[in-house]
């Protein structure tokens, strides 16, 4: 404490450690501030085509497409901690051979709580095809709304904002006239 | 001159000047924490909270780093010189 390089030496010794603790006490905070928004989510119309993806080149698959119709106010989850939202719609359901699949078809990134009053008519993002090449036999599909709440400090949590009431079936596949 | 200089950034205070700086830097941290916290989850708002902070240790930082005259009002009293008997 006698020289200059003591002095400072001290206080940033003392600074980090305050530092950590203010961390902490705001990544614990996030436990407090609780919300779990409920939106909803209607499936408005599915349709199964043949196609052929382009990574399998030598396999005929059927892809899945869907739209949806998606209204939530995520706005609830942010508080000061919370830095954004990933937002993704997954259809989940049981393929002909009983095994249990989670597709996400749609995402987006929530940054700004004026952004987070969700209304969206939407189709799937990403290429929806099963593992079996054939959509044939799977169990009626559930639609969920689900979101990944992203902190500055801290940890992530992940919930579910809608799901679709009742499951929906997988129609036939249409053949490409 | 350059005496001068090294005596400027060694930036020497007395003992009590440095029981002083240790309580008030000990002191000051811990309620600019706790203010802090307070101020940015009322208000909801993370800038706030470091901005809070970060002015509260620039001002700690000026009010202790430099070796301030209120640090140096208790210098030491050395015992006189005594009489060496190879005079």
């Amino acid at each position: 404490m006698h020289t200059v390089y003591s002095r400072i030496n001290n206080v940033s010794a003392m600074l980090s450690t305050c530092v950590m603790v203010l961390l902490a006490a705001i990544s614990i905070s996030s436990y407090f501030l609780v919300a779990d928004p409920k939106g909803s989510i209607a499936v408005s119309s599915i349709q199964v085509f043949p196609g052929n993806a382009r990574r399998y080149a030598n396999k005929n698959q059927d892809f899945a497409f869907v739209n949806f119709n998606v209204t939530a106010d995520l706005s609830p989850l942010f508080n000061w901690n919370t830095k954004q939202l990933f937002l993704y719609v997954s259809a989940e359901y049981e393929n002909k051979r009983g095994v249990k699949n989670e597709v996400v078809i749609w995402d987006r990134i929530v940054r700004r709580k004026e952004d987070a009053q969700l209304s969206v008519a939407g189709r799937n993002k990403y290429a929806f095809r099963e593992l079996s090449t054939s959509f044939k036999g799977a169990a009626p599909a559930h639609y969920t709304l689900k979101y990944n709440v992203m902190p500055y400090v801290g940890v992530l949590t992940y919930g579910e904002a809608a799901r679709t009431a009742d499951p929906v079936p997988f129609p036939e596949r249409q053949e490409l006239s | 001159m350059a005496t001068y200089v090294q005596q400027l950034l060694e930036g020497k205070i007395d003992f009590e000047g440095q029981k002083l700086v240790e309580r008030i830097s000990r002191d000051t941290l811990i309620a600019a924490t706790a203010i802090s916290f307070i101020a940015g989850f009322a208000t909801q708002s993370l800038r706030v909270t470091f901005g809070l902070f970060a002015l509260f240790v620039i001002v700690l930082s000026a009010a202790v780093i430099p070796p301030w005259p209120m640090y140096n009002r208790h210098p030491v009293k050395w015992l006189p010189v005594k009489e060496s008997k190879a005079e």
